[in-house]
């Protein structure tokens, strides 16, 4: 009895760790210290000659690629060749648990020395002070006009001049679309993917076309069980003209009546019939699958496809499908407000708990060159950051219309609550799809407006706090 | 498990109860020595970490104060009162619903496997060709993970699945298929997975209980002409209670605490269950890590451990008796 009492007990605090472990060996006075030295060494860095010591550098990076730890070590060859006296060692966060990870390291100050982040998550870590600011370094890279606008802005804080990381690899939102099926509708391509109008009546025409003895559904969306909730909805209320927050940050701005259009143009598909329901119980990677099994003609995705489309089937690629031969890439068509996609990727940071920041950054220095860049972008099948290789005549047809779709590309505020607010947003458009499915009241503009404005109140607290 | 010292009590006169203490002590020096290491480790696992996230509920700990952690801002029982009474705090409104749907999803599950695996129990405890087998067979939703059920599960559940395909296409029960993994089917989308995979283990358990048993008792009974049924009741039932009132309280505690299933068929952690679908510790992670309310979360959690500690205290006196019994 005792023994069952204790065990009893033993699960209740194991719980109580998982809530206080976010914690981990604090050590405020560490992070100080760390900030003092990271003072002392830009100050002695400005000659900027690495020094030839030994050095072993530990990376956190997440899965971008088939193979991270191969991939990231390929890219980094030709420059470890270079520097014998560099060792890299490379750690893979899962994407679902780095944050909490990367939060205690931040905390801690106990961390890698090259720390890759999400570009929405940049904001946070730095306002926690869990990575240097490397302002006057930049320009070594190129600084600001050698990065993609877009991607640039979530280096810092809003507000803040600031820079917190390097852009590594960028990452857009664009229509595939099935060329056979398009065809055989007499859909014409060229002004299908124009502006909201035409985009529905397209599908509406490829709607229920018959392919290989099988009716195929316009659009394949994901609803609500899915990591890219939020991601799949702003596109649409951009367009529509509508906005994330207030120019300030201060306000809330996507439950005015712009958002509530893009929301309902784009809920809107599915609620008439143009989206299989079955698709809104699944996640990307299944609509992605669907697709490439020929259950719809229209998917919105990004670059990764391309390259899942153009991987033998042996290597784990799809390059057997059918649609892998008859796909092409258009642009997101363009709402009221005009065109809009979402822009993400990923920044690469140095750790503030560093103690070889010189060699982290010298190694950053390169995995941001041409040279890296573009061979990163062909293991990843991501796009680079730099523009002069986004606008490269060499791309490939399909590369070329998501380069173009990031020059409309939209990220969110660069505000340190976004992940929370993220959070918010992902619940109450969960809601919405339920709204859309039917399970969850009538679905109408105004009970879709009922969700959007509780979403408003709660991101505003969190905005706000 | 008394103390074998008992036994060696004066009977006469009833010494004081520290006086049994020095003595236990000073007979059992080298055992408590060799407990004290445990004891001291013990306190650092597992009461250092309560302490903490007891003194984070009083905290207003969020990403900004996280990094003094134990010195952000004290706010007294604010997040306690954010939590019970503010109807504005988002929290408490997703609280609400994470809160019925696991107390349903507890209580039908615990009595689902509890049920199930007697059956299953009673009929592998019977001689029959090729028992072994079977029993292993049995064993096999017990063995898969609980990630890869939540994953398996998933796609099942799915409109156009193999589950739809049973209820609509060949017995026909519905007219149209219906979403299990939106709306208020969820919380059979998680109940009858977490069933499926955990009654093996009562199983397991319930076998042991009944092979102590002795079979004697009855062949007895049957000569008395007790029926099958009389005997289950008036004999196996309350033989087996003190192994039942264990399983009772270990399932209450692995259903509330449940996790795993409803965060792999939902985004993977991301998603949003819907109001039919959260549980209060998928809803707790999203408190904490999602908001980064880590003290909120803290108080949240505060509160659930002493409403668990009620039904441990409530399941302690329903079975007492049979627990001290031995």
């Amino acid at each position: 009895m005792k023994k069952t009492a204790v065990s009893i007990s033993a699960l209740l605090m194991a719980f109580s760790v998982v809530v206080s472990g976010c914690g981990g060996n604090n050590n405020s006075s560490n992070s100080a210290n760390n900030g003092g030295n990271k003072q002392e060494a830009s100050a002695t860095a400005a000659p900027a000659t690495p020094s030839t010591e030994p050095v072993t550098l530990n990376a956190w990076v997440m899965p971008n690629s088939p193979k991270p730890d191969a991939d990231f070590l390929k890219t980094l060859d030709p420059y470890l060749k270079e520097h014998p006296n560099v060792t890299m060692k490379v750690t893979v966060l899962d994407w679902g648990s780095a944050w909490t990870k990367i939060t205690t390291a931040a905390t801690s100050g106990e961390g890698p020395d090259l720390l890759q982040l999400g570009s929405t998550w940049v904001p946070a870590i730095a306002s926690m002070g869990g990575i240097d600011k490397i302002t006057d370094k930049v320009a070594d890279v190129g600084g600001a006009e050698a990065f993609l606008p877009a991607i640039w802005t979530t280096t810092s804080i809003a507000g803040d001049s600031e820079v917190y990381g390097v852009p590594w690899f960028v990452d857009a939102r664009a229509i595939y679309y099935r060329t056979d099926v398009f065809k055989q509708a007499g859909v014409d391509t060229a002004t299908a993917f124009k502006d909201w109008d035409s985009f529905k009546s397209a599908l509406q025409a490829v709607n229920g076309q018959t392919v290989d003895g099988k009716k195929i559904a316009a659009l394949g969306l994901p609803g609500k069980n899915d990591w890219n909730v939020v991601h799949n909805i702003f596109p649409w209320i951009w367009a529509a003209g509508g906005d994330v927050l207030s120019a300030d940050n201060k306000d809330v701005a996507f439950n005015d009546d712009k958002g509530l259009d893009g929301v309902m143009y784009y809920t809107g598909l599915a609620a008439e019939g143009l989206v299989d329901k079955a698709s809104l119980e699944k996640n990307s990677s299944q609509i992605e699958s669907d697709f490439g099994d020929g259950k719809s003609a229209v998917i919105i995705s990004g670059p990764w496809l391309a390259k899942n489309f153009a991987t033998p089937k042996a290597n784990g690629g799809m390059d057997d499908k059918k649609a892998a031969k008859n796909f092409a890439v258009a642009p997101l068509p363009a709402g009221p407000g005009g065109q809009a996609t979402f822009v993400g990727g990923s920044e690469l940071t140095v750790f503030s708990g560093s103690k070889n920041k010189e060699a982290t950054w010298d190694v950053i220095k390169y995995l941001t060159s041409d040279e890296a860049q573009k061979a990163y972008a062909a293991v990843s099948g991501q796009l680079p950051a730099r523009l002069s290789l986004l606008e490269s005549p060499d791309l490939d047809a399909n590369m070329k219309a998501f380069s173009e779709a990031t020059k409309y590309g939209r990220t969110y505020p660069s505000i340190p609550q976004w992940g929370p607010t993220e959070t918010a947003l992902q619940k109450h458009f969960a809601n919405v799809w339920d709204i859309v499915a039917g399970v969850k009241g009538k679905y109408s503009k105004e009970s879709v407006k009922e969700e959007l404005d509780s979403a408003a109140a709660e991101v505003k607290a969190i905005i706000n706090q | 498990m008394g103390l074998h010292t008992e036994k060696n009590l004066p009977v006469k006169a009833a010494p004081s109860k520290s006086a049994v203490w020095r003595k236990r002590v000073r007979d059992n020096k080298f055992a408590y020595m060799l407990m004290v290491p445990t004891i001291i480790f013990m306190l650092l696992v597992h009461l250092l970490p309560m302490i903490q996230g007891f003194w984070m509920s009083f905290l207003k700990l969020n990403q900004f104060t996280l990094g003094k952690y134990l010195k952000a801002p004290f706010v007294g029982m604010d997040n306690y009162i954010g939590l019970l009474f503010n109807s504005d705090n988002p929290v408490r409104q997703g609280l609400n619903f994470a809160i019925r749907n696991t107390v349903i999803y507890s209580v039908i599950v615990t009595i689902g496997v509890m049920i199930m695996g007697l059956m299953m129990a009673l009929l592998m405890n019977r001689d029959f060709p090729g028992r072994s087998i079977a029993r292993t067979a049995m064993l096999l939703p017990w063995v898969v993970p609980s990630y890869v059920v939540g994953v398996l599960w998933g796609f099942m559940w799915q409109q156009n699945g193999i589950i739809n395909y049973f209820l609509v296409d060949v017995l026909h029960l519905f007219d149209e298929k219906p979403f299990w993994l939106l709306g208020p089917n969820t919380i059979w989308a998680i109940i009858i997975p977490t069933i499926w995979r955990g009654w093996p283990f009562l199983m397991v358990i319930f076998l042991a209980g009944l092979q102590t048993i002795p079979e004697d008792i009855y062949e007895a009974a049957t000569i008395d002409g007790a029926g099958k049924l009389r005997q289950f009741w008036n004999m196996t039932l309350p033989m087996l209670k003190p192994v039942i009132a264990v399983q009772l309280l270990f399932q209450i505690i692995n259903n509330v605490y449940s996790y795993n299933i409803v965060s792999t068929m939902f985004g993977n952690g991301a998603g949003y269950p819907g109001e039919w679908g959260d549980l209060l510790m998928t809803a707790l992670t999203r408190q904490s890590f999602g908001y980064w309310s880590f003290g909120s979360g803290s108080a949240a959690s505060i509160m659930l451990m002493f409403a668990m500690l009620m039904v441990v205290g409530v399941w302690y006196r329903a079975f007492r008796s049979e627990l001290n019994a031995q």
